[in-house]
């Protein structure tokens, strides 16, 4: 069913010096999937996101996207991070279409698309607002629309909730799940925050340190769209303690 | 925004009343004779009086001053960007910059008056001397601060070095840039009349007060000294407008144009 995966690690490994940041990992991910990775600092996740954005190259293996070998190719992956990363002199549209502007020149065309998903996504009023007139939550919806503007398929996004508030994040990942859907990408998502996970994803992957490696792969089986009411259910709970003890060791009495 | 405009114009001019009333107050109540120190106004009299004397002289500063300036702000980015670009360079160079800085610039006048003759030419080389240095530095701060995670995003994107270097760095330098040549203008103006007194064969400010000092002329002396003063706040006035253009992100909340997009509140 390899048609299916969009991404697919083989053998993937990584050392710095003779700490290995993450030993063999074979991984696929199935296109329109949304998985997640969860796993204490220095588990390699960074690594792993590195690797698969062009940013590092691994010791051995290889990453292939829609069966195209990607290692070490930059430019192939939406990609982030905690940090909004907004430039403060462009307006909302223009941090959108940034991505186009750093890799060639802009066009009619690219600030037309901006303008759709931007209005698509609820930032129509803001198209012109420079950044610092933004909240945070805001700002995070920019970046990801930015991420969304330059059409990869698969979307690296590291702990992009990581510095909101707890309110503001749980609309920010309603957001996101509905932005994923109608937008049909596939995402790798890390978090530390397990309930996070588990509210986004079709799959959970966790991770673990020294050596750096994926010690399980859960199938998050809820049913969509997810709202407050599945956060509470007991289903929700399960997928929930089943990952803290593999992260913890065994959760309660 | 008009509003604040205004208030700052009203500042301005208040606090240009309130200089020349303790200038008044300290001749007057003092009692300070007249060839010591004039009042204001008696200042202003002695330059409108010889008016058709001084406007070309004041004139021929103002050039030294913006070509001297401008020379001096295109080879401070110049230096700064290379510095920053070029590690090794960086470290060669950064020592020897701070070496120009602690010559007295005093001391530089003579001989650059025997290579470069008593027109323009010493004079640029000064102001630009004194302007590069502030403008180096702050360009150099700002490339070196540009967020290092901005610059991996980009490359995770897939922009070329130079993209990145255009489309972010460049933007991130310039209110950096705007510090350093607000302090340059402050300093233009004293370069070109250290340039003058140094060098002047025929007539220039910097002469003219010179000889009206010898004929204890205090009214001129201190009215040449407000049009100097005159001269680098003009200056500096002029840069500070062209940095609120050019910095807009800074104090507004949504940009002036609108290319596409439809309205916005």
């Amino acid at each position: 069913m390899s048609h299916q995966d969009l991404l697919r690690l083989e053998a993937l490994r990584k050392s710095f010096g003779s700490t290995v940041a993450l030993s063999d990992t074979s991984l696929n991910v199935q296109r329109g999937s949304f998985v997640s990775i969860v796993g204490p600092s220095g588990c390699g996740k960074s690594t792993l996101f590195n690797m698969i954005s062009g940013l590092e190259r691994p010791d051995g293996g290889s990453i292939l996207i829609d069966d195209r070998d990607v290692t070490t190719r930059t430019g192939q992956v939406g990609y982030m991070m905690q940090k909004d990363l907004l430039v403060p002199w462009r307006t909302v549209l223009g941090n959108i279409t940034l991505g186009a502007r750093l890799t060639r020149r802009l066009t009619y065309d690219d600030r037309r698309r901006a303008v759709d998903i931007a209005q698509r996504y609820g930032l129509g009023d803001f198209l012109h607002h420079y950044p610092m007139a933004l909240s945070g939550g805001m700002r995070q919806r920019v970046a990801l629309m930015r991420t969304l503007a330059l059409d990869h398929e698969l979307l690296l996004l590291d702990e992009p909730f990581g510095a909101l508030d707890a309110q503001t994040r749980f609309e920010m990942q309603q957001w996101l799940l509905s932005v994923w859907r109608e937008s049909e990408r596939t995402v790798l998502f890390i978090t530390h925050d397990v309930d996070e996970a588990v509210f986004l994803s079709d799959r959970v992957l966790v991770m673990s340190s020294r050596p750096g490696r994926v010690v399980d792969d859960i199938t998050i089986d809820l049913e969509r769209p997810r709202t407050l009411g599945t956060l509470t259910s007991a289903v929700f709970n399960g997928y929930k303690s089943q990952i803290l003890e593999h992260l913890h060791g065994r959760v309660g009495p | 925004m008009k509003s604040r405009l205004l208030r700052n114009v009203l500042g301005s001019l208040l606090s240009f009343v309130l200089v020349m009333g303790i200038w008044q107050a300290i001749v007057v109540w003092g009692q300070v004779a007249p060839y010591i120190a004039p009042r204001p106004l008696d200042a202003f009299r002695a330059i409108s009086g010889d008016w058709s004397t001084l406007w070309p002289l004041t004139l021929w500063t103002l050039r030294e001053t913006v070509y001297g300036f401008l020379a001096g702000a295109v080879l401070g980015v110049v230096f700064g960007i290379v510095m920053h670009k070029i590690a090794m360079l960086q470290r060669v160079l950064y020592p020897i910059l701070i070496v120009t800085q602690a010559i007295p610039i005093v001391a530089l006048a003579a001989p650059l008056v025997l290579m470069l003759g008593f027109n323009l030419g010493p004079k640029i080389v000064i102001v630009a001397w004194i302007v590069f240095f502030p403008v180096t530095v702050n360009v150099l701060d700002g490339l070196t601060h540009v967020d290092g995670d901005l610059l991996t995003l980009a490359r995770v994107l897939g922009a070329r070095r130079w993209r990145t270097f255009l489309v972010i760095e460049v933007p991130a330098a310039i209110a950096p840039l705007f510090s350093g040549l607000k302090i340059g203008a402050t300093y233009a103006v004293t370069g070109a009349i250290i340039g003058e007194m140094a060098a002047s064969s025929g007539s220039s400010l910097a002469l003219y007060q010179h000889n009206a000092n010898a004929n204890l002329n205090a009214a001129a002396v201190y009215g040449t000294t407000l049009i100097m003063t005159a001269i680098g706040i003009s200056w500096f006035l002029l840069i500070v407008s062209l940095e609120f253009w050019a910095t807009p992100w800074r104090r507004r909340v949504t940009a002036r144009r609108r290319r596409i997009g439809g309205k916005h509140k």
